[in-house]
């Protein structure tokens, strides 16, 4: 009798749900796609922080003190420490080896280049380093990286070295000062500072503007640099861009006073801390260190931007929710008449409210479905204008969206259908 | 007449249009305060992006070092490396804008201590907290710019060179010597880790380029558009000087300043897109309960024109009304908001009273639409109460 009263209502008369339910399914849609987009922005916005290139930095542990201006170490190629390039695969067998998403090793050798064999040379610095290159990982793969990875701000004119080749890439800065001697496709002769040896060919195969530092150098392969100043497969600072975690209350304390649970917790969070840790241990006899100044407004900036769109989550979701509420009283009031039938047939109270409700309860079933599968879409073209990749459906949100659309469907009747509980037919059927 | 009649009107419905304007004033409070967010988010960003260090440096035109470290030390003077301080100065002073949140001359020379060479960099010292936020200090800052015997030790520089907050620390470049204490020990992270920083003209006391600069570090803050619009006046300013932000500074931060705007607005405008619904049901439906009122007002001889102006009128009071208490409700929200947020208060905008109110009382009359369907209204079939 009851599901013949709810079915018999729904058939008769769809005209006047149709508001309740538009409202239901665009209040669920809305609220799913912002906790999807919501639930995703935090790695989404920390791949985005990694156009700033590296966050952590490693250096040899007892290294003399680099003399490090502007970004060029001036030092002699026979003072300080170096590191083995071959250790470099290590970084990918890490516990959070996919949070690793590039590194790139550094070799500055003071040398001085010219444009004819033996020709008089001009101060200048040479910077061995990867562009794209590829590391055997000991695990069998390989992981191609460099500079492309940790310097995406780098931009090429002509096109980079090939690795391991003798070709070169020249600073904006310093090919605009020497005019034609160092434009694409000529050949400069280099030579360390300090070091015998004949000077080596390298062809400039493009002119690169990086807005540091290395506008005014040479960039050489690696290997180049290596050969050059006789310290084969080393290098001397290794920049590492990893996502990271921004830091809590865990992440600050010192390692060695955690308790064990509270150790198992902070190696296996990947925080800037625990994945230097993680580095040091692979690559012993190294200093790794975040570069505060990325790592640091990282943390920060991401907490903001994410604390900000929570609160503009939770400003939809009431949105949604006081639009479903609103759009249910509405139409309860609208009924008005409806229920002042069906009391003066002599329908109990409890009655009524349990044919309103059962009927909100299919609506907010049916309204949240159907919200949540166009709130995925939603979230799909959202995420895919905003980050270039489509945001992931979240399963678990379905059952979340459909109890909110039972709870702000029900809520939005309980009080128009309190006060009808208080209507007397007489006046309602005389149009009063 | 028709004061006294909306004033009636009004008055007449207290407890329904309470409903009503509480609905509004709800709608209008959210999306007031979500647009002075907005409005607010680019200023506020920008100046979290200050804490990645500057974004704007001052070089000479086409100036390279040497590679040679035996170059690096005698006779800089004539080096094509080094700026004027004061005609550099004195241009960035003219080319001020309350948007440079810092700035600082460098000169850098490599000098010895303790028969070690270092990198010492000559500066405002005073600039460098607000220049580099993220530094961390063992120690103090030092906060007067004269403070001319005291110096900033970087950390690996400071475990090198044995050196404590509170001790002493004696440069050394050629047979000048320079006595100071250090005031704090730097964790920076970078390359200047390995450096000590000394007021600028103990620098160049040391170096013998009294009134010489190398480089100026400007923190700008801004849209990337922005802080290239300074950069280039400054450049027009001082011609044969390199004025250039740091790309890899500015880049990220459009990158990332764009996204985090382009989401929070298409979420703003779904939340609108949701208040405007909320508001249309609750108008829609007082609309129909007027049904009866405008039954009677027919049968008293009201022109149906004059009928709908009544009740148009009477929704865009509602509207307004309600905008009103939203937008005051929504400020006051946008303000606690900043403050959890940013730990700084979010400015408010004026210009969103306006917007929000005219929106709410748009919307308000777009519920009121069905109102149109009381034309097809015939009084002695309402009256007689069917």
């Amino acid at each position: 009798m009851f599901a013949r009263l709810v079915g018999e209502s729904f058939i008769r008369n769809p005209r006047r749900k149709v508001l309740t339910a538009a409202a239901l399914v665009v209040g669920m849609a809305v609220a799913t796609a912002t906790l999807t987009v919501a639930l995703d922005v935090g790695d989404r916005m920390s791949r985005e922080f990694r156009s700033l290139g590296a966050n952590l930095l490693v250096t040899p542990q007892s290294d003399t003190l680099p003399l490090e201006i502007g970004g060029i170490d001036y030092r002699p190629v026979d003072e300080g420490a170096y590191l083995p390039e071959n250790d470099l695969g290590k970084l990918k067998m890490i516990f959070w080896r996919h949070n690793i998403l590039g590194f790139t090793p550094f070799l500055d050798v003071p040398a001085s280049i010219s444009s004819t064999m033996g020709g008089a040379g001009k101060p200048a610095t040479l910077i061995g380093t990867w562009y794209e290159h590829a590391v055997s990982v000991p695990d069998g793969t390989t992981f191609k990286t460099g500079a492309k990875s940790t310097h995406p701000w780098w931009s090429i004119r002509g096109r980079w070295f090939q690795d391991g080749s003798n070709e070169c890439v020249v600073g904006a800065t310093l090919a605009a000062l020497h005019g034609g001697e160092l434009a694409i496709g000529k050949t400069i002769y280099v030579s360390p500072s300090g070091l015998p040896g004949a000077p080596e060919p390298l062809v400039v195969t493009g002119i690169v503007s990086t807005g540091g530092a290395e506008d005014r150098a040479v960039l050489v392969p690696l290997s180049v640099a290596q050969r050059l100043s006789g310290h084969a497969g080393s290098f001397r600072q290794l920049f590492v861009s990893a996502l990271t975690k921004p830091a809590d209350a865990l992440a600050e304390r010192d390692p060695k006073t955690l308790t064990a649970a509270e150790y198992d917790q902070w190696f296996c969070a990947p925080y800037i801390s625990s994945i230097s840790f993680q580095i040091r241990q692979v690559l012993p006899g190294t200093d790794v260190r975040a570069i505060r100044r990325v790592a640091d407004s990282e943390g920060r900036i991401l907490s903001r931007i994410s604390t900000l769109l929570w609160v503009v989550t939770i400003a939809a979701l009431v949105a949604a929710g006081l639009a479903v509420a609103a759009t249910s009283a509405a139409t309860i009031l609208d009924r008005q008449k409806e229920i002042g039938i069906m009391k003066a047939m002599g329908a109990t109270n409890t009655l009524v409210a349990g044919i309103f409700l059962a009927e909100q309860l299919m609506l907010a079933m049916a309204g949240g479905a159907i919200g949540f599968v166009l709130g995925a879409e939603l979230a799909r073209v959202l995420g895919a204008s905003v980050f270039g990749t489509p945001a992931e459906p979240h399963i678990i949100l379905l059952p979340v969206a459909l109890a909110l659309a039972l709870v702000v469907a029900v809520m939005g009747s309980l009080i128009p259908l309190r006060r009808a509980s208080h209507f007397d037919p007489a006046p309602i059927l005389r149009g009063e | 007449m028709f004061g006294r009649l909306l004033w009636r009107l009004l008055r007449g419905n207290r407890g329904r249009l309470a409903v009503a304007l509480v609905s509004v004033a709800s709608g209008a409070a959210v999306i007031s305060a979500l647009l002075n967010l907005d409005f607010d988010i680019e200023r506020k960003l920008t100046q979290e992006f200050r804490s990645l260090g500057a974004n704007v440096t001052i070089a000479r035109t086409g100036a390279a070092r040497g590679g040679d470290l035996n170059a690096l030390t005698p006779g800089l003077s004539g080096s094509p490396v080094l700026m004027d301080q004061d005609v550099v100065l004195h241009q960035m002073e003219q080319a001020r804008t309350p948007d440079v949140a810092a700035a600082a001359p460098y000169l850098y020379i490599v000098a010895r201590a303790e028969e070690k060479p270092v990198v010492v960099a000559g500066t405002w010292l005073d600039q460098l907290p607000k220049l580099e936020p993220t530094w961390k200090m063992q120690g103090n800052w030092i906060a007067a710019r004269e403070s001319e015997a005291q110096c900033l030790v970087g950390r690996n520089a400071a475990r090198q060179l044995h050196v404590e907050p509170g001790g002493p620390l004696e440069l050394n470049y050629l047979g000048r010597r320079e006595q100071l204490r250090v005031a704090g020990v730097i964790d920076a992270g970078s390359a200047e880790d390995n450096q000590v920083f000394v007021t600028l003209p103990v620098a160049q006391r040391l170096a013998g380029l009294p009134g010489r600069i190398e480089i100026v570090q400007v923190s700008v803050s801004g849209t990337a558009g922005g802080i290239s619009r300074y950069a280039s006046r400054l450049a027009s300013s001082l011609p044969g000087y390199d004025v250039r932000p740091l790309r890899q500074v500015t880049e990220a931060e459009g990158n990332l300043l764009n996204r985090t705007r382009f989401l929070i607005v298409s979420m703003v405008v779904l939340i609108l897109v949701l208040t405007a619904l909320c508001v249309l049901a609750t108008m829609a439906a007082l609309a129909m309960e007027r049904r009866a009122d405008v039954g009677l007002m027919k049968a008293l001889g009201g022109s149906m024109s004059r009928i709908l102006r009544l009740f148009l009128a009477e929704v865009s009071v509602l509207g307004a009304a309600g905008g009103l208490i939203g937008c005051v409700a929504g400020m006051a929200l946008a303000h606690w908001l900043g403050q959890r947020v940013f730990g700084t208060p979010i400015q408010p905008r004026w210009e969103i009273f306006p917007l929000t109110i005219a929106l709410m009382t748009g919307v308000a009359l777009a519920g009121a639409l069905p109102l149109r369907l009381l034309g097809s209204v015939r009084p002695a079939v309402i009256l007689r109460g069917e």
